[in-house]
């Protein structure tokens, strides 16, 4: 039962991880190859209250579901869209999307954006109520250098569909929408896992979807070609854990759906924040003293936390996640 | 009319004899208050606290030893690891009255649960018994893990997973959430034996088995734990505690101040096995210094460390005692 | 009609009484098994012992006072306070209240079909457990007099507690149970720790696997000592079986 957990377990994060590769590492190396996505099964958990969590291949989903209708954050990919949009109908009772937020730029996040979009219908707030703009699709939110981002080509990534942009952007530190009987603050965190993240609290539900400023299936990913930064990372991880607030003994209270893994809570983010920190603080010490990029490598700053965290192989290996920390903290 | 009851109150009673499901075995009795023994055996580690440094005897990976040097207690006083109670996997071994209770189905009494609490911080956990499967890899993983248990004669036997990172001993040695434990609960009369059966593929290179004992509380107390954080050290935000990995490891500290090999301080399998009794004299061996009992005994008495063959050797392999003047 | 009712219900209840008496085996019938045959767990076979609790005070000889926890009285405090470390190694540490605290293999056998054999490498000890009563007491030594007997998995309790004479097969498993009495006295610990010749020994053995396949046993040990202890000493140590003896290396005490 236990092998079999454990092989299913590195399926799913290995098609995950394989599929966001694409972006991450265009400029560096030959993307892999796609996941069989026919094999691939959507899972959905109740998270608390409102709000769960999907499944499959890509980032996680998060979706908030009541009677204003259904709230996503993050579309994982187009060629999952059915099947996912087929389990919110499930979980809703054929409620329609009203709002997608995109944590950030990945195509493994906004991927099923297009069709997502299509699948839904905007609200139009303010004096007119009901469903006026119903042609135009759900409304697609997110930070302005996501919209930017999707909308040029930066190297190896074609533009995004037209109809995969977000249509609502915001520049600065938060943005909000009231629904489905809560306040969901949109929390930029910035140069953390690229220079576009969003952190989504729902705020009633206790529950925060963190992106890929939180993941614990590997080392942070640090998308250096889009502004990701370490010491960003470590910045949104302390965010996190000032937001949440645990029920008893570290445990329970706010609930925080990673961009890739299980379902989490303060002490999960903490033991992966002390992580990322000693980590960071080795890599910056031997900087410190002069030593080489392949020196610091050698010297093993991540080996006591490899068997967790770290990949010698695939798409973002731990040799790919010291240079990161090094380039980002100065280190040539 | 008085025949015709009692051959009814016989029929009734054959028929709940021997048609009722039964188990095969009696399925012994763990219910109660327990009081941990925590004076006979592993008293240092189980009470005060294990020496930081000290891994003697524990099948622990490198990976696992790194991250012990590396551990500053002062981690400890961050708001945010104050609460945190004893997994699962070291609960058992503190300190703290343990009380077990059943919880059954009203209408059938099936058990459905045995539930246990442990005083220090309150830690409570469920051990399911109604054959209920495990949860999704991605569902949460608390402290206490998800439990299933059953019994097999008269030995409860208890799987449990999703576990939190936790710790093997409480001087830094971690226990990663990929972590699984086994126990068996035995009861003889009055006394309970505890055996847990710990699996770590991060940070132990073979099951960890340790085996304590709780006897019969008499009296069946048991104390809320409340628990809320307050900073206690002001710090630079965002900073953690940690030693570098260049710094003098606390294998030598320990080593030094109970006189025993580095080596041996530094744990792994070998070091349980009584093969590496006859390794001890060939190691480099700092004489002790300060008080080994660190205020949890009589003081040493001078010259109560010896200077013959039983310091902290014993006898060599042809019951011989050790070469005078090796690693003094 | 009602009298037919309760005649009928009469017989039903004869008839499952009879079936029942029918599985159970009746008495007189044949010489009981020996321990041998009848045990319920096999522990013969070498065992190794995994120090990996109080280890700097059973892998190596700790300084003389460092006992931490053990409920010692008076007497025994300062007994253990005199204890001279020129005599580490001495067999008083090896005797039947902690020998299977010591590291060490040992080497379950059945010398007879009544006579449970327990040897160790470290130490060279033997220890002979006799099933059935009735044995007359030798001088006291250090490893005493040994009674034992299994301690069977219980039988199911029926919803009114009545079990049947002769009842069923007990279900499968148990323990050992050891008594030890007529002992010498010796050390509990390599350091001079005290227990004195009244001291009453009991343990209980059991068999478990780990999921890595491995075979285990853990004793639990109970030391009950009105001299020198302040309640009992109650410790759990645990061995795993080992393929074959290659790695069995005798190792003398002091006497």
């Amino acid at each position: 039962m236990r092998a079999r957990l454990l092989r299913s377990r590195r399926v799913v994060i290995a098609a995950t991880m394989a599929a966001a590769v694409v972006s991450v590492l265009a400029a560096q190396q030959a993307p892999p190859a796609q996941p069989n996505f026919d094999a691939v099964t959507v899972r959905s958990f109740k998270v608390q209250d409102h709000v769960f969590m999907l499944a499959g291949a890509g980032g996680n989903i998060t979706a908030q579901i009541g009677n204003d209708g259904v709230l996503v954050v993050d579309t994982q990919f187009a060629q999952m869209a059915d099947k996912l949009l087929a389990e919110i109908a499930r979980l809703s009772g054929n409620k329609p999307i009203r709002y997608i937020i995109d944590t950030h730029v990945h195509p493994d996040h906004v991927g099923g954006n297009e069709r997502f979009r299509r699948a839904g219908r905007a609200i139009v707030a303010g004096n007119v109520a009901g469903d006026v703009r119903g042609n135009e699709g759900a409304t697609v939110i997110a930070h302005e250098t996501v919209a930017a981002r999707m909308s040029q080509q930066d190297g190896t990534t074609p533009p995004a569909p037209g109809g995969a942009i977000p249509t609502d952007t915001f520049f600065g530190e938060s943005d909000e929408v009231f629904f489905n009987g809560e306040a969901v603050q949109l929390i930029h965190q910035p140069a953390a896992h690229t220079d576009g993240d969003v952190m989504v609290f729902f705020r009633k539900s206790d529950v925060i979807a963190t992106g890929d400023v939180y993941v614990n299936t590997s080392y942070p990913v640090i998308d250096t070609a889009r502004g990701g930064t370490i010491d960003g990372i470590i910045a949104g991880l302390n965010h996190i854990i000032e937001i949440t607030v645990p029920r008893d003994k570290q445990e329970g209270g706010t609930m925080v759906i990673p961009g890739h893994g299980r379902i989490a809570d303060e002490a999960d983010v903490v033991e992966y924040r002390d992580m990322v920190t000693i980590i960071r603080d080795r890599v910056r010490d031997m900087t410190k003293k002069g030593m080489t990029l392949q020196q610091i490598k050698a010297a093993g700053p991540t080996s006591d936390y490899d068997g967790r965290y770290g990949a010698t192989s695939g798409f973002w290996t731990t040799d790919n996640f010291v240079e990161a920390v090094y380039r980002t903290l100065g280190g040539k | 009319m008085t025949l015709n009851r009692t051959c009814a109150g016989l029929t009734l009673l054959a028929a709940i004899m021997f048609t009722a499901p039964r188990p095969a075995a009696a399925q012994v009795n763990v219910v109660g208050y327990w009081n941990p023994l925590v004076a006979d055996e592993d008293f240092i580690e189980r009470v005060p606290g294990p020496n930081v440094g000290d891994y003697a005897g524990l099948p622990i990976t490198n990976a696992a030893r790194k991250r012990a040097n590396t551990w500053d207690a002062s981690l400890l006083t961050l708001p945010e690891h104050q609460c945190k109670p004893h997994p699962s996997t070291y609960g058992f071994r503190g300190i703290g009255v343990l009380r077990i209770w059943e919880e059954r189905e009203a209408a059938t009494q099936q058990l459905v649960r045995i539930k246990t609490h442990i005083q220090w911080q309150a830690q409570e956990r469920d051990i399911w018994m109604d054959g209920r499967p495990e949860p999704s890899e991605l569902e949460p993983h608390t402290w206490q893990g998800f439990s299933t248990g059953k019994f097999e004669g008269d030995v409860l036997v208890v799987r449990t997973t999703h576990l939190k990172a936790g710790w093997i001993r409480r001087n830094g040695l971690p226990l990663s959430d990929r972590a699984t434990m086994t126990e068996r609960f035995i009861r003889h009369g009055d006394l309970l034996t505890h055996v847990m059966m710990l699996e770590d593929p991060v940070y132990l290179s073979e099951p960890l088995v340790k085996t304590n004992g709780f006897a019969v509380a008499p009296t069946g107390t048991m104390e809320p734990y409340p628990c809320r954080p307050a900073v206690e050290v002001p710090r630079e935000a965002g900073e953690v505690p940690h030693h570098g990995i260049d710094d003098a490891p606390p294998t030598r500290e320990f080593a030094e101040r109970h006189g025993i090999p580095e080596e041996a301080a530094a744990g792994g399998a070998a070091t349980a096995l009584p093969e590496f009794m006859s390794k001890l004299p060939s190691l480099p061996m700092a004489e002790p210094k300060g008080d080994p009992n660190e205020g949890f005994g009589p003081p040493a008495p001078p010259g109560g460390r010896g200077a013959g063959p039983g310091r902290g050797r014993g006898a060599g392999p042809d019951g011989a005692p050790p070469a005078a003047g090796r690693g003094r | 009609m009602k009298a037919t009712w309760g005649l009928v219900g009469a017989a039903v209840v004869m008839s499952w009484a009879a079936q029942a008496a029918a599985q159970f085996p009746p008495p007189g019938g044949g010489p009981p098994p020996t321990p041998r045959a009848s045990a319920p767990i096999d522990l013969t076979g070498v065992w190794v012992s995994i120090v990996n609790e109080d280890w700097r005070w059973r892998m190596i000889t700790a300084p003389r006072g460092d006992f931490p926890g053990l409920p010692l009285s008076p007497a025994g405090r300062a007994i253990a306070m005199a204890w001279d470390p020129k005599t580490d190694g001495s067999c008083k540490a090896f005797g039947a209240a902690a020998v299977m605290r010591m590291p060490t293999r040992v080497r379950i056998s059945w010398a007879d079909d009544v006579t449970l054999k327990i040897e160790t490498d470290n130490g060279q000890q033997t220890r002979l457990l006799h099933f059935g009563a009735g044995r007359p007491p030798g001088a006291p030594s250090l490893q005493g007099d040994s009674a034992a007997d299994w301690q069977r998995t219980l039988p199911p309790n029926n919803p009114f507690g009545i079990n049947f004479p002769g009842g069923p097969p007990p279900p499968p498993g148990g323990s050992l149970r050891v008594v030890t009495t007529n002992l010498s006295g010796g050390w509990l610990r390599r350091n001079g720790v005290p227990y004195s010749a009244k001291t009453t020994v009991t343990e209980f053995f059991d068999r478990f696997p780990v999921p890595d396949g491995s075979e285990w046993f853990v004793v639990t040990t109970q030391v009950v000592d009105p001299e020198y202890l302040l309640g009992r000493l109650v410790t759990s140590s645990h061995f795993r079986r080992e393929p074959d003896a290659s790695k069995w290396a005798p190792k003398p005490c002091r006497t």
